[in-house]
């Protein structure tokens, strides 16, 4: 039997092969194997349990010795997590408990899996099914990177600590690569810029040489001039000065344009990246947002764009410049005395090696300091929205101090970076000097010996180029930090750049006006695929039909919802509108047919105006205003000194939570969607809100389909169909008086909610 | 939630300080409505509601340019008696202390000097370009365009732009 075909998280142990192939001799198919790392009595050891259809057989590390217990045999099989390890035992039909395996948490996740599987294998549920369900579960302990190990963010996804760096960099060059013929014309000005600062130390040079000292000079240009203004040395310092002055002109000149050209590349640049992350992630699916907090996302679009720009703009403007005077220096150097070139070489290696130790040694102090200041950051975020909180409990003073005392790290901390970071550059420039003292000492022995080929002029331009020499050179040991830095950013960035979008279909149908009947076959849907929130509900709704869902929370209501509203995908079974499937409709043009009214209304911070018409740009004025007349909201509207005009989310404007609500079903009216959807709309406001809020829903819903999620059962007094979820089932589906002769669950919740009711009212009665 | 939308053939009377009497086409009449602009912003001569005294909406104009003369001048005393919002027409001085920004200005009726607590979301442009000027005590100020300020004003303006 080939054992490459069975299921399983590692290689099977060769001691364990004999029992594979003992068990496929004796016609048993091995659907899959979990090896496992622990043996009964604790000691690391390379186990195995293999699982076939009708039983499961494990090998404890000892060769030749393994247990089969047939599934027929086991009351109930549980994967018990302990401290540290975890067990597969069961309990047998004779009343015995035995464990049959034993494991360390790396693999518990699949032996969790296992033993549901072996439960409703015996059970006799379909044997295909259970067996997909354990596929994905490999799958994903599987989906781990192979060189380094960490998980990864879907199966077959590239690993982000290892993927190429190169790589990385050709998806940015995509976002430079329209600025290409930019920087290429910034390239040339900065060839100019570098060649003009090489001209003044050699100036410099002759001034000393031939205008103080009167010698003679190697360059024909110098000596052109000398003898056209005859020796006159006042005349000739004069004009030297002048073509400095003209130098320095060109070379800043130009620098400005550079500079502002190269600005504008990257700033362009990072634009457009931004306005790509922007896009991805309005299309991202609500899977992502689960998973990742919306902060994160919000920092990655501000926070890491900005280190990129600034990265490009080191990297295009400085490094450019850097590099082609480091040449030309060395060129210039070599050209006017070899041997000196290289005693003014010497500190280099030491400063590049200070860098190196120095950018290592304060690495971690940087991380450490942005650790205290996130933690500083996060007593912030903590506190301030949960400011009546601490007002209401007198922790006013106690959050002070737990604030200064989180400061006080963080201060004490970059206290400490700063002794550190003021010395570095200190110690560059005393090495830089003393690299001058070696020039002044060799050269100007050399000078005064009478030294063929050394003169004072070429002493002191040959400092002045030394000194330009270093600033480059400490710039390039420095880069790799920022590149590191730059690097980590990118990757959070192309995490969402390349991250799945929502799943559009192949075909897009799109839908006219939806006649609004909805079926729910079959669906199940686990977020995890392993306990499922919804299980087998089959489910019929009539276009028109006002159906109150009812349950417990957790119960999976809102997962019915959320997987009508598509937001995710991956469930089992279908789910029917109008008899189409809606992973065939158009996204967007199926989502635009329904109206979803949430528990906590959302508003942008815009007029009230722009909110209500957020559900359809198009809609005239009076379009609106009849749509928040509709929604009871007109009345508040007008009483606010702005009506329509006024913001939300500003000091002053007091919209409360039922006027919000009644503003986002403003929003639905608008749409005139063929499917409306309540998501606890009347949870959150006082018994008189929700009177305003009830007439507008019933209003709204005339002949509509409508699904209400509710706690409270006044809220459903309008559905002629409700249906009761309990742990992802529907447990009772009628009419609400079929359900109270049932006597069932929705009985007692109308039992439990009208005490309630009569001890609110009493109360009610009592305080007015 | 039928609304009534006033038209050409209904007349508007002043009733009394900003109030107005609305006589219908049909013989019909609603005295002492207050009319309110549904948009004091965006949308200064369209949509006027008029309001009875317990706030609730009773007509509605669509636009005044429908209404005829006399009608439309009463109803425009009316809204500019309700609304008091002054043109800018020079910033006399400009100055932040502790994050607070203190106006004087020249305006048509009169100078003032008030707080702006928010330059952010007190100062903001317009999409017709105007600028519209929140003080701390929710009073509105207008600039209509600000290209025909003087120099030192427009320089005060845009550095809290």
């Amino acid at each position: 039997m080939n054992t490459e075909m069975i299921l399983k998280n590692k290689k099977i142990p060769a001691d364990a092969m004999p029992i594979a192939e003992q068990l496929a001799g004796d016609g048993e198919r091995v659907l899959f194997a979990i090896v496992g790392d622990l043996s009964l009595k604790g000691k690391y050891a390379d186990t195995v349990i293999f699982f076939t259809e009708t039983a499961l057989v494990a090998y404890d590390g000892v060769p030749g010795e393994s247990v089969r217990y047939a599934y027929a045999d086991m009351e109930e099989v549980v994967s018990k997590r302990m401290y540290g390890n975890a067990t597969l035992s069961a309990k047998m039909k004779d009343g015995r408990r035995r464990v049959f395996f034993r494991y360390t948490y790396a693999v518990a996740a699949l032996c969790d899996a296992a033993a549901l599987f072996v439960s409703h294998v015996r059970d006799g549920q379909d044997l295909q099914e259970e067996l997909a369900i354990m596929a994905v579960t490999f799958e994903r302990a599987l989906s781990v990177c192979p060189k380094c190990g960490r998980t990864l963010l879907h199966p077959g996804a590239e690993c982000i600590m290892c993927r190429s760096k190169k790589k990385i960099i050709k998806k940015l060059y995509k976002y430079i690569q329209p600025q290409m013929p930019m920087i290429i014309l910034c390239i040339f000005l900065s060839l100019f810029t570098t060649f003009m600062a090489l001209v003044p130390p050699t100036i410099t040079g002759f001034i000393v040489d031939s205008v103080f000292g009167g010698g003679e000079t190697q360059y024909a240009v110098f000596a052109g001039i000398q003898q056209w203004l005859g020796n006159d040395t006042h005349r000739l310092l004069l004009t030297m000065i002048l073509c400095l002055l003209f130098t320095y002109i060109l070379q800043y000149g130009v620098g400005i344009i550079r500079a502002y050209l190269m600005r504008t590349v990257g700033d362009r640049a990072v634009a457009d990246l931004r306005n790509d992350i922007y896009r991805k992630a309005q299309y991202l699916p609500m899977k992502f947002y689960d998973k990742t907090s919306t902060g994160s996302v919000i920092n990655r679009i501000a926070g890491d764009s900005n280190t990129l720009q600034t990265f490009m703009l080191r990297i295009t403007q400085e490094a450019v410049v850097h590099f082609f005077q480091m040449i030309g220096i060395i060129v210039i150097m070599l050209a006017l005395n070899p041997s000196l070139t290289l005693l003014s070489l010497f500190p280099i290696p030491i400063i590049v090696i200070l860098t190196r130790i120095f950018s290592l040694k304060i690495r971690p102090y940087y991380r450490r300091i942005w650790r205290r200041w996130s933690s500083v950051f996060a007593t912030l975020a903590d506190t301030i929205p949960c400011v009546k909180v601490i007002k209401s409990f007198t922790g006013e003073k106690r959050s002070a101090e737990r604030f200064e005392e989180k400061n006080a790290e963080w201060l004490s901390m970059d206290l400490r970076l700063g002794k550190i970071a003021t010395a570095f550059p200190q110690c560059v420039s005393f090495f830089v000097t003393c690299g001058s003292l070696i020039i002044w000492a060799v050269g100007g022995t050399n000078v005064i010996n009478g030294v063929g080929g050394y003169s004072a002029g070429l002493i002191v331009s040959f400092i002045s180029y030394a000194s330009m020499f270093y600033n480059p050179v400490t710039f390039f040991a420095n880069l790799s930090d920022s590149f590191q830095g730059a690097l980590a950013s990118t990757e959070k960035i192309l995490d969402i750049l390349e991250a799945e979008p929502e799943t559009q279909s192949e075909s897009h149908v799109v839908p006219d006006k939806l006649q609004g009947k909805i079926e729910f076959l079959h669906v199940g849907f686990s977020f995890d695929r392993t306990k499922k929130v919804l299980d087998d509900v089959t489910l019929t709704i009539q276009p028109g039909e006002v159906v109150g869902i009812v349950g417990t929370t957790g119960s999976g209501k809102s997962t019915l919802i959320n997987l009508l509203m598509r937001f995710y995908d991956g469930y089992s079974g279908e789910i029917l509108v109008d008899g189409h499937n809606i992973k065939n409709f158009d996204l967007s043009a199926y989502r635009s047919q329904i109206g979803y009214v949430q528990q906590e209304p959302m508003m942008f911070s815009d007029t009230i105006f722009r909110n209500i018409a957020y559900s359809n740009p198009d809609a005239t004025i009076e379009d609106v205003i009849h749509a928040a007349d509709v929604a009871n909201a007109h009345g508040f509207i007008v009483r606010q000194p702005d009506a329509y005009d006024t913001m939300l989310g500003e000091r002053g404007v007091g919209v409360s939570g039922g006027e919000k609500q009644r503003l986002s079903i403003a929003r639905a009216v608008l749409l005139d969607p063929s499917i409306l959807i309540f998501d606890e709309a009347t949870a959150a406001v006082d018994s008189e809100t929700e009177h305003l809020i009830q007439e507008a829903i019933d209003r709204l819903i005339a002949g509509k389909t409508t699904l209400m999620i509710a706690h409270r059962l006044s809220t459903l007094r309008r559905a002629n169909r409700i249906i009761v979820v309990d742990q992802g089932r529907v447990i009772e589906n009628g009419t609400p008086e079929e359900l109270m002769a049932l006597k069932g669950k929705y009985y007692k919740l109308v039992q439990i909610q009208s005490m309630t009711q009569e001890a609110e009212a009493m109360r009610e009665e009592e305080n007015f | 939630m039928e609304r009534i939308y006033l038209t050409a053939s209904d007349r508007v009377e002043k009733f009394e300080n900003n109030l107005v009497t609305v006589h219908f086409a049909d013989g019909s009449v609603m005295e002492g409505l207050e009319p309110r602009r549904l948009f004091p912003v965006s949308l200064l001569d369209k949509y006027i509601t008029l309001l009875d005294s317990e706030g609730v909406e009773k007509c509605v104009i669509r636009a005044l340019a429908e209404l005829p003369q006399e009608s439309r001048a009463v109803l425009q005393g009316a809204l500019d008696d309700y609304s008091l919002v002054p043109h800018i027409t020079r910033i006399l001085e400009s100055v932040e202390k502790y994050g607070t920004l203190r106006w004087t200005v020249e305006t048509d009726r009169g100078i003032k000097s008030f707080d702006i607590r928010n330059r952010n979301h007190d100062i903001r442009v317009n999409r017709d370009g105007s600028i519209r000027v929140r003080d701390a005590d929710d009073n509105r100020y207008i600039i209509e365009d600000y290209h025909t300020l003087d120099n030192r004003s427009r320089k005060a303006l845009l550095a809290d732009l």
